[in-house]
């Protein structure tokens, strides 16, 4: 017995120092090569590791292609072996990269999938819609039946062209997956919901007439659908990819290809993930070869990190805002800060269907009460653009001639509640979502101010998030302060979601009460023509805030990057998005 | 030997009441998996269809029985949210935190004992103070802390050391280091105090009449009884090590199961945070196991029964 105690005694400190000496065997080791490992020579192996990706990818396919996929990938490859990686950092690792299974993994979609069109961020901060991987279309006249002509040049990484038959097997597969989370803004595509249902597996409403060539016909006119499809909704897969990948589609990455200006090559859970150029792509190779991304789920490694000159692009969202205002808001920075408008409007809903703001003078003067600007100076620093109606700064729709009429107007406003019987103000309740964003709450604390300033006896009552949406939903919460941020970049997106029937105008406790123009709303979805269509829009939301002061219009915020020295040149998401095709990347 | 068997045996109850527990407590707080993986557009229509699809349309009880049939074969359903299975996250993830964790206890036990015995021979001098400030240090300032600090230091000022993990064990040294000051902190202490005692007694005196040399007497004679604590302690120190890595692994960027930990409980990935625990447990009842052998093995006079 006590031979066997010890043994087991020797045979666990055995292993126990086995282990240690193991563990510290490794850091010599492994240690100086991390170490040893100057910037140059990690650029000098970038070119094998283009090489590789690139015949991997074309291992892929039938040994014909080879010789193809080489001499691509030679060009893909930099030739004077400089030091063009673009390291960017992620605060959580993704999910997926199959855009169908996830709401918002959308980085390295982005990158390796095109889409059939695309929106253009313009240096004024405006955006428009551009051809893609789409290179014609035309609408019906009746605005149902959308027809394109692809690119006949674009191929995926595996060297295979993408043609019609791709762009139909995504669009089924988006109805067909069955935890497909992408199907809000498609289902108005003829069929789609016949297949949600159950009812037809294949896509009515997608026709293919050749490799170039298809229609999409839709169940009613939708004219936001062009940018929809400029989602990343609606990448674009390859079928044979789809079929033989199965449920590793977006998990592994040799088994997720596009056509995209860049590549897959390598992702480790919670750690890191690669992106190398796509020797096989249409447009001009991207500036950075590769874009390595880590995750740094600690915010202020992730600041050192950018510091330490690890991090290219810090995305100031993840940053503590007192760090960004000490840090970065200063004359050092000023050149490398980048601000991009973030395609959401705040406001404070007005309950049209409660006494007193019933009466419209009493919505004015709420919104002359709101000291907008203020609120923009001191909660966000002044990073954003005040909107005075519906759309917000920067989005399609945005017209500079519904701005400029709402001033803060204390005086003014009080004169108007004079007017309507309150001046002596009267109860209004401000309802809060326990566990709503700080943002969102900050505004409340200052309207609660302002509206105090005018005699309005406003207090803030909280909820928690389940009583806040069914009270809300209820259409009975008197006043509220939300954000909508576009899911694609067209007015239909906001102003149907708040203005479109009476059924969801209650939903968000306005009760606008003008059928007509509700009617209006719902139709100009179907006008075809942009010009006649855009002017409606206009119309509408001026009718909306400024006549029918339905809502206290705020503002558009402004999303903050900084970019390292070696950028030359960084255009972030249109949508203002944290993630953003590395293509809009121009090294030094 | 008869002992371990019976022990290992009797982790089975413990294991089932374990995930009975986290089954349970997963279910009951707020918040469901599908409505945040679906963000803020949904459709009662696709709720249900997502739900389907997640299997979380059965009966609880059903779910719990398929779950723990399941993990007996190894398999710990696939994560919601990564969508690939558990066991291979755990598989994957394991190592780094392994590495960091054995890492961390060598710091620990190597500084910890040296300093705890140097404090105790010097008991009340300069190094015993110098030594309990430390480990007091090292007890009372949270992991978060002193990781940003040895980050800021040695990473960012310095720059001697990789700021996060990229693989290498170099970029281990500082998360181990973060990881365990705490411990060595306790070890320090416990050594300190337990040596102390041991060398009032009366046996230690009989062998200094021998005339053994000082050093004679301390690591011959006092240390070997002097440690019975402090080695169940370091076993038991696993448990704490590995919620130390909780954070650590956040602030180092290291892959690990604390990572895997705490993305599970922000998504409501059921089945990995479940698995994570489950994970955890085991081997948390290994290294009590551990200890216990260790125990006897020390100290012939606790035989195995």
């Amino acid at each position: 017995m006590m031979m066997t105690k010890k043994i087991m005694a020797l045979l666990l400190c055995g292993s126990l120092t086995a282990g240690i000496l193991a563990g510290c065997g490794g850091s010599g080791s492994e240690g100086q090569t991390a170490e040893a490992k100057p910037e140059t020579e990690a650029a000098a192996e970038e070119a094998p590791a283009a090489d590789e990706g690139a015949e991997e990818a074309a291992a892929e396919e039938t040994a014909a292609e080879e010789p193809a996929a080489e001499e691509s990938a030679a060009e893909a490859a930099p030739a004077d072996g400089e030091d063009k990686i673009l390291r960017l950092g992620w605060s959580k690792d993704i999910q997926t990269m199959d855009v169908h299974r996830t709401t918002d993994n959308y980085a390295v979609p982005l990158n390796i999938f095109d889409r059939l069109l695309e929106v253009k961020l313009n240096e004024d901060g405006s955006t428009e819609l551009v051809n893609s991987i789409a290179k014609d279309y035309s609408i019906s006249d009746d605005g149902l039946v959308y027809s394109f002509e692809l690119r006949d040049d674009v191929k995926f990484c595996d060297g295979t062209p993408l043609t019609s038959a791709d762009v139909e097997a995504t669009f089924t597969r988006m109805f067909t997956l069955e935890d497909s989370v992408q199907t809000d803004f498609t289902t108005c595509i003829k069929g789609a919901q016949a297949i949600l249902d159950g009812n037809a597996d294949s896509l009515e409403g997608f026709r293919v007439i050749d490799d170039t060539h298809f229609e999409i016909e839709l169940e009613e006119p939708f004219a936001g659908f062009l940018s929809v499809l400029a989602t990343p909704t609606c990448c674009i897969f390859s079928k044979a990819n789809l079929e033989e990948a199965g449920d590793d589609f977006g998990m592994v990455p040799a088994k997720t290809i596009g056509s995209g200006p860049y590549m897959v090559t390598d992702w480790k859970t919670n750690d890191s993930l690669t992106l190398v150029r796509n020797p096989y792509y249409w447009g001009e190779p991207a500036s950075a070869s590769e874009v390595h991304y880590k995750v740094y789920p600690e915010p202020s490694t992730f600041n050192m990190a950018f510091q330490n000159g690890e991090v290219d692009i810090l995305d100031c969202d993840f940053l503590d805002s007192s760090i960004v205002t000490s840090t970065y808001e200063t004359d050092a920075y000023k050149d490398k800060l980048i601000r991009v408008n973030r395609l959401g409007t705040y406001m404070i809903s007005i309950n049209a269907g409660i006494e007193p703001m019933s009466d419209v003078r009493v919505r004015k003067a709420i919104q002359m009460a709101v000291n907008r600007q203020g609120i923009l100076d001191s909660i966000f620093g002044g990073h954003g653009e005040l909107v005075d109606g519906i759309y917000p700064a920067g989005s399609i729709g945005f017209t500079a001639e519904n701005q400029g009429w709402l001033q803060y107007d204390p005086e003014g406003a009080k004169a108007l509640l004079k007017e309507a019987g309150y001046e002596n103000g009267f109860d209004l309740e401000i309802s809060a979502n326990a566990s709503g964003s700080s943002n969102i709450a900050s505004i409340i604390q200052v309207v609660q101010q302002n509206l105090t300033d005018i005699g309005i006896n406003a207090h803030i009552e909280t909820y928690d998030e389940s009583s806040w949406l069914a009270k809300r939903k209820s259409g009975e919460m008197p006043l509220f302060a939300g954000v909508w941020t576009l899911d694609y970049n067209d007015p239909s997106n906001i102003i149907d979601t708040f203005f479109g029937s009476a059924e969801s105008t209650k939903g968000r406790s306005l009760n606008y009460a003008d059928t007509d123009v509700m009617a209006r709303v719902t139709s100009a979805k179907s006008i075809v023509d942009e010009t006649e269509r855009l002017k409606e829009y206009a119309d509408l939301e001026k009718k909306i805030v400024e006549e029918d002061a339905s809502w206290v219009p705020l503002f558009a915020l402004q999303h903050t990057f900084v970019i390292s020295d070696r950028i030359e040149h960084f255009t972030p998401h249109w949508a203002g998005y944290g993630d953003f095709n590395a293509y809009g990347v121009t090294m030094k | 030997m008869k002992a371990a068997v019976k022990r290992l045996v009797s982790m089975i109850p413990v294991l089932i009441g374990v995930m009975l527990l986290t089954f349970i407590m997963l279910r009951v707080v707020p918040g469901d998996p599908v409505s945040i993986m679906l963000g803020e557009h949904y459709s009662q229509a696709k709720i249900d269809r997502l739900t389907r699809a997640m299997n979380l349309d059965k009966p609880m009880w059903e779910q719990f029985v398929s779950y723990m049939l399941g993990a007996f074969r190894g398999d710990l359903g696939v994560s919601y949210m990564m969508n690939k299975p558990v066991t291979g996250l755990i598989a994957e993830a394991f190592p780094q935190t392994f590495r960091l964790a054995l890492m961390a206890a060598a710091i620990a036990w190597a500084v910890g004992l040296i300093a705890g015995i140097t404090a105790a021979v010097k008991q009340n001098k300069l190094p015993d103070h110098l030594f309990m400030g430390f480990s007091l240090a090292g007890v009372s300032v949270p992991i978060f802390m002193s990781a940003l600090f040895l980050q800021y230091f040695f990473s960012y000022r310095l720059k001697i050391l990789p700021l996060t993990s990229d693989g290498s064990a170099a970029s281990l040294i500082l998360p181990a280091i973060a990881l365990g000051w705490n411990s060595a902190g306790s070890v320090a202490r416990m050594t300190r105090s337990s040596l102390i005692e041991t060398l009032q007694a009366d046996y230690i005196d009989t062998a200094r009449a021998k005339g053994l040399l000082r050093p004679a007497v301390i690591f011959g004679h006092a240390l070997k009884n002097a440690l019975l604590p402090v080695v169940t302690m370091m076993a038991l120190q696993i448990s704490s090590l590995m919620s130390g890595a909780v954070i650590t692994e956040s602030v180092f960027s290291v892959p690990g199961i604390g990572r895997l930990a705490t993305q599970a409980i922000q998504n409501r990935d059921m089945p990995l945070l479940q698995g994570t625990i489950l994970f955890t447990t085991i081997l948390v009842i290994l290294g009590n196991l551990a200890a216990d052998l260790l125990y006897s093995v020390i100290d012939p006079r606790i035989g195995d029964e």
